[in-house]
This record gives C-alpha cells, structure tokens and sequence, in this order.
C-alpha cells in the first residue's frame, strides 16, 4: 500500500486527542482527590497486539507499563475476546506497577476484528490488603499488600460480572473505589467511540499500515537522537536508603549505559539483589522509571507511541532491587524512580553535559487516613500531594523548576487546592510556602523545595509516610551544589516532636498535632559564583536566598547589595 | 438614532454602523489601529463613517446613541506582561500559591520549560495574620496593623493596584471587607481587587490567580476607558458606551473597571452571537461559527442561540475562573508556516508568519512557508486580485518557500502544498471536534458559519472531513465580531459559594441566597437603566455527586428553588452528567451537593437588524469574472471565478468554483453548491446531504 504521509500525520494528532479526552473524562468524574486533584492516572491506545499508539501521561511512571500488560492480555485472552469485555488488572508479577495502580483494558472491534485497546490505569484510594490506602511497610510478601487482580473480566459482551465485581470490592474498603472504576471504564468507552469511528472512516487496511509507518518515523526520531549521544559506556549509581525494615541499611542501583549509534542499553545487572521488605521494583515500574528518564534528555517533542521504546533496550535481571522476584512486597516499586534516575543522570551527566539536569529532589511523602467527624465520621484517604513536590535539579541554561515534585511526575501531579483540602479532609492548612535556602546553589540554581504544616483533624488518624531522599539530598553538578533534605515531623498537642523515617506507619495521631513536612530543593549546576549578581540579589529580596548563604554560595557580600 | 460596534483588533479597527431599522443595512469600515493609544483609532473609524456621511465627526457623535466597544487592552497587557505593579495582601502561610499554580509543569519532558513568571513578585505578597475556617467561621481574628504596616509598605514600593485574596474567604467576606476599608482609606487611589467582590466562590488558587489577573489589568483599563470616555465626552457624546466582556455579554465602563479581568478573554467572544443571527434566518437555531484569521482559529458551539459558558480559562498559564464563552483558539491561520519534523512528519503551526513579514508570497521578506503560500500555488487566490487587488502577490516567492517542505518529503511543490492544505485543514477540524464531538454534539447536525479572511477557503475542506452539510459564509465575515457586538445583550455574572447536601440543606438559607443574588443582579441592572420589562435572571447551580470534586452545571427556576423545590435539579443534573460522562447515578441513590448559586443577570438591548436584499435570479453567470486553474479534490481543473459582489440573493454556483470578494474568497469545492441568501451570506452546501437541510435553504437551492 502506498503510504501518505499527510494521513500519517492527521492520525498522530488524532491519537492524541482521543487520549487527552480520555483523561479529561477521568479527571472530571472521579472522586478520590488522588485522581481528580492530583491527576495520578494515565490514560492510552494501543493496537491489537498491545502496541502503544499515544497516551497522555500525567504521571509518565504508570504509563510505559500499559503496553506490555495489554500485550500480555492480548496473548492471555487469545481466542477468547469479544466486544463488550472489561478487563481489570493491578498484578505486579504480570507487568503491573503497583497495587493501588488499578487498569481497565476495553478491546475494541471493528467489523467483528480486534483491531486496538483502550486503557486507563488509576492509582485508587484503597486496594485492601493489611493497611488502608495501599502502603505497608511491615510487608514481606505481596498478599500483605492489597488484592491481587491477574487479568479478570469484569464484564463480558457487554455483560456485567456481578460475581466478580463483588468478589474484587467485598475486599476493598472505601466504596468510592467502585466509583472510580467505573470512571475508568467511562473514559475507555469514549476511547472506544472515537477510535471506531477513525477505522469507520479510513478502513482497516488503510489504518494497520499508516500505523506502522507512524513507528518507524517516531523510532527514526529517536534513533537521531540516540545518535546524538557519543558511543561509548558510561556507568552510574545511586543509593536507596532504608528498606523499610533495618534501619541504616543501603542497596545500591548501579546502570551501565552503553550507546552504539541508533542503539541504546541500559544494564542493570550490577544492582543489588530484592530487600526482604517492600522497597523493591517490578520489572514494569523500573523499565517505566528509565524510559521516562531518558526521554527528559531527548527531543521533548517526539510523539509517544511503540515507535519510541524500539531503539530503547532494557536489562534488569531477576532478582534485583529493580526486578524482585515472585511473591516480594513491591509496593514501593515506582518510588525507586527518584534514585534509578539519579543513576542515569550520573551515568549520561559526562557524555551530555547539556541535556542533563542536576539531582531531583526525592520523593518523600505522606499518605493520611481517619474519619471526618463533620460528616458522620466518613473515612477518608489523602496523599498530601502539595507536601511532597520538591524542586527539579538545574541544567545549563535553566534553574531548576520550582516545586515540581518527583522526576517520574514531571509536573504532571498537582496540589490539591486549599479551600478543597479543608472540605474533603478535617485537617486545616497552617502553611505552604518556598523554603529558603532550598535552592541547590548554582550558576543554575536547583529547584525550590516548599515546606507543608496542617493542623490534623477528626479522628483514628493514621500517617503513613514513603520515600527516600532525608538522607541525601538533591546532587549537584558541574560545581553546582546539592539542594535540602525532606523531613516529615509530627508534633503532637503534647509537645512530643516525633520524625518519621522514611518508610513508616504512625497510627493514632491525636487532633490537634501540627503535621510538618518539608521537600528539599533540587540540585545546582556549574559554579554559583558565576551566577549574574542581579539574579541573587533578587532572590535575597524575594527571601528565597538569605543574606547568609548568598555570601557564603554565591560569594555576594554587603558592598554587593547595594542597588 | 445610530448604534456603533467597533471591535479593536491588532491590525484593523472595524466598526458596523447601523441606523434605526435600516433598510440599507448596516454600514461597515476598516481603519488602522493606534496600539499606543487604541481610542486614536476608535476615533479615527468615527471620522471615517462621518466622512462618508458627510457630516462633521461632532455631528456623528451627537446623533450615537449606543457604542459597543470590543478591546483588546487587557489582554494585551497581559501578553506582553504591561500591566500594574500588583501588591498582594493575603493570608499567612499561602502567599506563594499565585507563583507556584499548584505545582504545574505543563510540559512534562521539557526540562528547559520554565515557570510562568508571577504577576505579583515575592516581596510584593504580603502575608496577614487572621484566619477562617472551611466554613467561614473566624478561628482568628483579621490582624488589622498588619494590614496597615502593609499597605504602607506597597505605598512605598509604589503599586498602583492591591489585590486581597484570604482563605476561606468565599465562605465569609468579612475579613476582606475589613483589609479593603484600611486601603481605601490608606491608598485611596490604588485599584483594589477583592476576591470576594471578583470571584466569590470556593478555589484558593482559582480565586487569587483571578483576583491578581483582575488587579494587574485594572488600572490599565480604568487608564484606557477614562481617556476614552474623556475624549468622546469632549466631542460631545451623550449616549451609552458600552464594553464586551469574554461572556459575551455587554457592560458599562464603570462595572467593566471594576471587574477588569471580565474583558481578557473577550477578543472572539462576539463572534458567537453573530453567526447564531445568520443562522437565525434559515429557522436554525444551533451552530459552530469558525473565525480564521492570520495567526488563530477560533470555534465555538452555539446551542438554542446561545454559545456554552464556561469558567475554567487560563491567560499566560494563569487560571482565569470567571465566565467566558467556550471558544477553542488553535494556532491555524493564513500565516501558519509548514514545517517537516525530524522524524520526516509534515506540521503546521502554531509558528505564524503574522502581518510582518507575512507569508512567503506578500513578497515583503517573509521566506517560510505559510498556508497562504500553498492556497496560492493550489489556485485558490489569484496574485492579482488579493484584498480587492490593493496587494499583488509573489507566485516565485511562494514555489521557493514551499520547496522546503517538498525537499524533505520528496515531493512537487503543488503536492506539498496539497499536505499544507490537508494537515492544516485536519487541525481546524479538530478545532471544531473539540466543541463538538467532545461535547457530545454531532457535528453533522450543525451548520457551520465560517469567518475571517482565510476561513472561506478552507471550508469545504472541513466540510468534508467532517461530514457537516451546510456552511454559511457571512457577506461580510472579516467584519463579524464588530456586527456581534450590536447583538450583544448587558450581562452580569453573579456567584456564592455554599457547600451542602442537596437533600438536606436549609431551603430557607438557599432561597435567601436566591434573593439577595436577584437583588443585586436588579440593582446593577437599575444602574445602567434598564427597565423592567427588559430584565433577564437566569438561575443556575453547580452540583455534584457527593465526594466528587468537579461540578455540572444546570439551570434552575427561581420560583422552584424560592419555594424548596430541588427536584428538577437532581433530575436535570443526573441527565446531564450522563450526557458529558457516558454515566449517571440516580438509581444507586448517590446523593448531590450543592456548591455554587450562580445568577445571569442580563439587560435586553436591541439588535442590530440584518437587512433583507430582493430576491434575483438563480443565474450566476453575469457575474462570472472567467476560468482559473486550481486544485480540485484529486487533481488541478479549470474552475469557474465569480465576483462575489456581483452575486445577488438566490444565485446558485455549483462547485468547484472561486467566489471573490474585497477580503475573502470562497471556494466552492466539487460536490459542493453555493446559494446567496437574503442577508447576503453564501450558503455551502454538500450535495450528498441536500435532503437533511431546513425548508429555507432547500427553497434556495431549488
């Protein structure tokens, strides 16, 4: 068939826009405020074998594990897909992230042919399992966690499986995460509906083979980008600090990063082995955090389907902390994207000192539970989103970017607004402001970390806190210096000052304690001396830099500040 | 008694003037715009139509009743970052929330994208002790010299506008209402914005962002209008200016000053109205109006002559929440420039050539390629007759331009300005899908009115792709937003936010809302002298099934919810949460909450009437100007060229054909038919779907 390469465009953009209204329905009809204020969701098309034709990706994290599990059910389901089937999935050990991370596949017919997908994929408010909202950091095995759902339909030609549906939520505790399935669900029929009606309009053949050609111009993008890249191997590592279980202990991620022209691999081997408790990757998740990683470096415009992944090879032996084996406790899984990019960025930072940035600040967040007493006593599930979003690191030419939050969101993640915070939960908003100093100093400054305090409210309050980065801070590069620790604090009524560690449980958290959380900055690039003096003086003015550290960093003393 | 619309645009002021019921229909004109000083050039369109009146400009204005004025002044300051040195005084604790737009980074791979730069710096927001609860009750007093000492400190920075945004603050306006008497009495000439006075509803973000938006553009309108004002005071206005505002709706320049950020979005916002009346004319009552300029296209859906409203906007990546009509703007026009990305895929846009230097063929030094390049080369404009033959176009120009997107792809030149054609032709139709089909329209049911000087090109072309069977191009459709604003009726968007379980609430509280809401909607209205019997209230209620966090909105009877009758809420609710989300919830039994009570309080105005021209023959062919060779779905054919001018009410052209006007040409495509109707606008139609067209234009057409 001959190829045109003007409907090869049109259907790029229409792919797109069938996406971004997936995630606008999702948006808009959920109830957890992890879906509807925070956007953690992903929504995404693939053709019938599972391959991606465009997502739209408010957390890139979730996303680059959609395709392999629709490639697993569509070998799964083999034989046995009809028009009308819902499909449910969240297991770990076929291509999942993590639990919480619920998909809806919906295979979609076209004259009686399986001819895509239409996915979404949810972190929900609840999974079941041994702690309420998903994170248990006593777990060694993956049953403490949550439910585990394998690929199950829920409904089959077009008919509801009530047997099954109340099999998955007789053992999930907050009803809205029926309500949010279904939101799911929604925005995959719409999916469904509009990419019908491009078949409809350009015939099957037509279609298959204009996709095709739509990968490989996306891999030829890519290959150039690779190309860009010095051949060579380059090597990195980072640090993940406490496994949950015995305080004080370290597993190393190390990557080896060898590029040969339009080639590139990332070999994890050297990574050390699974940690005993839930601080461990899937294969998924990990393959999720590289790709997301690498894609920060290249050409920002490349337009996301399979075509990407092709040039793009992946190592992560069994066994390691990025790949754990059958049955471990992963819930921290996507949380080991902080460090595994840490790791890369080290590894690419002397190859391409001009498309890397420096450190990120780590993810370090807390997940709240209780009831509110104003309404009944309802139980409910926050993740205190506007807490955790530090700043990015620099790279030449840009400081980093204020309070974006952890690299596999990008941005992507939003705060949950105030006034709506203060409705949903019974906590009050004391403070949420830029943290001075937090900046990583540089030529390029890192980005901005905030600092959150609420005063909790309601009752049988329970915190639970995951993530890393109070230890070690945002790196700098290139003379750039590192950006601040994150630290959550409880500070109960009593004057009790408790800090958490990073991967904890504290329940009973009386009303009236002060919830203290601070997400540290990201790292500096080049040498902060050489930073334009207006630039920090401004910033002293702002009092985002103090008078003491723009001496000390920046080398800008009194007679500077005159004006 | 005469009634002006003049819309302000970048380029051109173009003003419609229209006379008591004018037989003669309404008078139109086109002079340069003064960017420096816009009311120059508003000015100078008033001596243009009193030249050709023959009158003195003194003599013109004593006999106006009525301007309508359309101004990009807001806006523009807002692009180009123009506007007031801000102070912002707010509650302890949030002061970065305006900076951060709740941790946003719009392009997620893009590790050089930087922040939007704050409209109020840092050491200009300053935090005031005293709080509210989620309820608006107070768990700490208002810290009243905290205030002053801040407001002598924005003295002393010399801010020319202070804007006060507290939490919590949609709940209990009393804390701001006490900050704002300590300016007024401290600072009485700033411009104050209060966010419980521009945008009183729940949303911190939402609320400061737009309260700041509001402070940062107000003195700058407050500046522009007085001038205004000012100078056609001293020529002797007696009459009524009034000002568009991005709802759609109408104001006078004093409530327009004080709730400046309701103009930012108001550029496109009369088109709308405008091709709801040229549609009105064939029975048709719903339409998509396209508007295609030289760097945009705008759409939007106008259901039972009304376009959607909605209040989710942003301007330079800074959430605006107040009403503004849905209008989706892309960046396909005239100028839009042709590129091959690196992965060997044909784009165009949003990069435009704009007026300077313009598209490759304008010979004035542009050397990109733009859409108006490839229409050249496909036929569609001929070199020697564009804008009315004032401006010779270069053919070589174009060929040159156009060869750097046929290299790449390996392709002729006409065949790569066939794939400018097609891509940009596809992103419009996208445009119109995005008001449509996403809104679960079809837009195979809806005629499409197509305006601006590009759009009559391509409108066959989206046409096709979209399968619409009528389009309706007006006489003088680069001129539609000034008609428009002749259309547009005086319009006051009120909000409370009150956050309760529809089942349950007090009816008593509620219906005390509803009353103070109409009483003040009544009071503005009385202001502007509006009696009575011209008055509109319209009721409407954001709610939501309970734990949700987004709102649908639906109309509501004043008599209804006064007397505690919510039922036909909660069914109109459910139903339309079914329409926009494929699903609703009524027989679970979820239960509603109410958020926000929102009344449109609306003065009628009259209308500019469209003249009736008499009926002709169906013949066109006196006005056939000759042959041109252009490109016809599959291949180059000579094809018929009209002078659009000379087509009188009932000529029928069959397609393809080229219909030339002063600043427009319309192709006809092949299977298409064009018909003049009696308000001098061309009607398209496909002839595959003639059958399923209203008894008017069937009648034409026969």
């Amino acid at each position: 068939m001959t190829i045109d390469p003007i409907l090869v465009s049109v259907l790029a953009r229409a792919f797109r826009s069938i996406t971004d209204e997936m995630s606008a329905c999702l948006a808009r009809t959920t109830r957890s405020p992890i879906l509807c204020e925070a956007k953690d969701f992903v929504t995404g098309l693939y053709d019938a074998e599972g391959r991606m034709l465009e997502q739209t990706e408010n957390l890139p994290i979730l996303s680059f594990s959609l395709g392999p599990v629709c490639k697993h059910l569509a070998k799964t389901f083999a034989g046995d897909l009809h028009d009308g089937d819902v499909i449910f999935h969240n297991d770990v050990f076929s291509y999942g992230n993590q639990l919480n991370d619920v998909a809806v596949f919906k295979p979609i017919f076209f004259e009686g042919r399986l001819i895509a997908w239409a996915a979404c994929k949810g972190h929900q408010a609840d999974i079941g399992g041994a702690v309420q909202g998903g994170y248990n950091p006593n777990a060694t095995e993956c049953w403490q966690e949550g439910l585990r759902i394998p690929a199950v339909k829920v409904w089959e030609k077009g008919k509801l499986r009530r047997d099954v549906w109340d099999l998955i939520f007789s053992n999930i505790r907050l009803d809205i995460v029926q309500e949010d399935m279904r939101a799911e669900m929604g925005a995959c029929v719409v999916g469904e509906r509009r990419i019908k009606s491009l078949f409809a309009k350009y015939g099957a053949d037509v279609l298959d083979a204009h996709k095709e050609h739509l990968f490989s111009a996306t891999a030829r993008m890519m290959e150039a980008e690779i190309r860009k890249i010095p051949d060579g191997v380059y090597r990195g590592e980072a640090t993940v600090y406490f496994d949950g279980k015995h305080p004080g202990s370290r597993h190393q991620i190390r990557v080896e990063v060898r590029v040969e022209g339009p080639r590139v691999t990332f070999d994890y081997s050297r990574t050390d082995p699974q940690t005993t408790g839930f601080v461990n990757g899937t294969f998924t998740s990990s393959a999720s955090a590289t790709t997301l990683t690498f894609l920060q470096m290249v050409n920002p415009d490349i337009p996301h389907n399979e075509g990407l992944i092709g040039p793009l090879e992946l190592i992560i032996p069994e066994g390691t902390i990025l790949n754990a084996s059958y049955p471990a406790a992963t819930t921290f899984g996507n949380h080991l994207c902080p460090p595994n990019a840490d790791a890369l960025i080290r590894a690419l930072a002397p190859a391409i000192p001009d498309r890397v940035t420096a450190g990120w600040n780590q993810l370090l967040c807390a997940l709240t539970t209780g009831n509110d007493p104003r309404k009944g006593g309802a139980k409910y599930v926050d993740i205190c989103f506007m807490g955790l979003k530090g700043g990015s690191g620099a790279m030449a030419g840009v400081d980093g970017y204020d309070h974006i939050g952890m690299i596999d969101a990008s941005g992507g993640v939003l705060d949950q607004d105030y006034e709506m915070f203060e409705q949903q939960t019974p906590h009050r908003l004391v403070l949420h402001e830029y943290i001075t100093d937090s900046a990583g100093p540089g030529r390029w400054r890192g980005g901005l970390g905030v600092r959150t305090v609420f005063e909790v409210g309601g009752d049988g309050t329970q915190v639970v806190t995951f993530g890393d980065g109070d230890v070690e801070p945002a790196f700098g590069l290139f003379g750039g210096g590192p950006g601040t620790l994150n630290k959550i604090e409880l500070r109960y009524p009593d004057g009790r000052v408790y800090r958490t560690t990073s991967k904890d449980l504290v329940a009973g958290v009386p009303a009236g304690t002060l919830y203290v959380q601070e997400a540290g900055g990201g790292g500096g690039y080049g040498d902060p001396r050489e930073r334009p003096r207006d630039k920090v003086r401004e910033e002293v003015r702002a009092g985002l830099i103090s008078q003491e550290a723009a001496a000390r960093d920046y080398g800008l003393h009194g007679g500077d500040h005159a004006r | 008694m005469i009634r002006i619309g003049i819309d302000v645009g970048g380029t051109f002021t173009d003003l419609v003037v229209a006379e008591g019921s004018a037989e003669r229909g309404p008078a139109v004109f086109k002079v340069p715009s003064t960017p420096e000083d816009p009311s120059i050039g508003l000015v100078d369109g008033l001596e243009a139509v009193a030249r050709a009146r023959g009158m003195t400009l003194r003599d013109l204005v004593a006999r106006v009743e009525v301007i309508v004025h359309g101004t990009t002044v807001t806006t523009n300051a807002t692009l180009t970052r123009g506007g007031a040195k801000v102070g912002l005084l707010t509650t302890a604790g949030v002061r970065d929330a305006l900076e951060m737009r709740r941790g946003i980074r719009e392009r997620q791979y893009d590790n050089r994208y930087t922040n939007a730069l704050p409209l109020v710096p840092r050491h200009l927001r300053l935090p005031i002790d005293g709080r509210l609860d989620h309820a608006g009750r107070e768990i700490e007093p208002l810290a009243l010299e905290a205030v002053e000492k801040a407001v002598s400190t924005l003295e002393d920075e010399g801010v020319e506008a202070i804007a006060i945004c507290f939490m919590n603050a949609f709940a209990n306006p009393a804390h701001e209402k006490s900050a704002a008497e300590i300016v007024r009495a401290r600072l009485p000439s700033a411009y104050l914005s209060i966010s419980t006075r521009v945008l009183p509803s729940i949303r911190f973000y939402d609320r400061v962002s737009t309260t700041v938006l509001n402070a940062y553009v107000g003195p700058v309108l407050r500046r522009y209008l007085d001038s205004l004002v000012g100078r056609l005071a001293s020529l002797g206005f007696g009459g009524t200016l009034l000002i568009m505002q991005s709802s759609g709706g109408v104001v006078a320049p004093a409530l327009a000053t004080e709730k400046a950020a309701i103009t930012l979005l108001s550029g496109p916002a009369a088109g709308p109205r405008a091709g709801a009346a040229y549609v009105e004319a064939h029975g048709l009552r719903s339409c998509v109006t396209v508007d295609m300029g030289g760097t945009s296209f705008d759409a939007a859906l106008v259901e039972n002559g009304e376009a959607t409203t909605v209040t989710e906007g942003e301007i330079e990546r800074y959430r605006l929440a107040l009403p503004m009509l849905r209008i989706v703007t892309i960046g396909a026009g005239g100028g839009s420039i042709g590129w091959v990305d690196e992965g060997g895929l044909l784009r165009m846009g949003p990069k435009s050539a704009g007026a300077r230097p313009g598209p490759a063929c304008y010979g004035r030094g542009g050397v990109e390629p733009a859409c108006t390049d490839a229409d050249l080369l496909l036929g569609y404009l001929d070199p020697a007759f564009f804008a009315g033959g004032r401006m010779a176009l270069d053919r070589e120009a174009a060929v040159r331009a156009v060869s750097k997107i046929a290299g790449p792809l390996g392709m002729s030149v006409e065949e790569a300005a066939v794939g400018m054609a097609r891509v940009i032709d596809h992103n419009m139709a996208q445009g119109v899908r995005a008001v449509t089909v996403e809104r679960g329209h079809d837009p195979r049911e809806l005629p499409l009115v197509v305006a601006g000087g590009a759009g009559p090109l391509h409108a066959c072309a989206i046409a096709t792709e979209l399968e619409l069977p009528l389009m309706v191009v007006p006489r003088e459709s680069s001129t539609f937003c000034a008609a428009g604003m002749l259309m547009a009726d005086l319009q006051h968007d009120l909000v409370r936010s009150t956050i309760a379980p529809l089942a349950s609430l007090d009816r008593g509280e509620l219906g005390k809302i509803v009353d103070d809401l109409v009483a003040e909607g009544r009071a503005i209205l009385a202001e502007e002298k509006i009696p009575d019997d011209r008055v509109r209230l319209e009721l409407q209620l954001d709610v939501r099934y309970v734990k949700q966090y987004h709102e649908v909105r639906v109309p509501a009877s004043i008599g209804a919810v006064r007397a505690g009758d919510l039922a036909q809420v909660a069914a109109a609710f459910h139903a339309e949460h079914d329409r926009l989300f494929g699903y609703e919830l009524s027989k679970q039994g979820t239960p509603l909450e109410l958020i926000n009570v929102r009344l449109k309080a609306m003065g009628l105005t009259d209308k500019l009437v469209l003249p009736s021209e008499p009926r002709g023959p169906s013949d066109p062919s006196s006005a056939r100007k000759g042959k041109r060779r252009a490109w016809v779905s599959d291949a180059f054919a000579e094809v018929d060229v009209y002078d659009g001018h000379g087509l009188v009410h009932g000529a029928l052209v069959q397609g393809p054909a080229l219909v030339e006007q002063v600043n427009t040409t319309l192709f006809v495509a092949k299977g298409f038919r064009a018909v003049r109707d009696r308000l001098g606008s061309f009607l398209v139609v496909r002839a595959s779907s003639e059958q399923s067209l209203g008894a008017s234009v069937r009648e034409l057409l026969s």
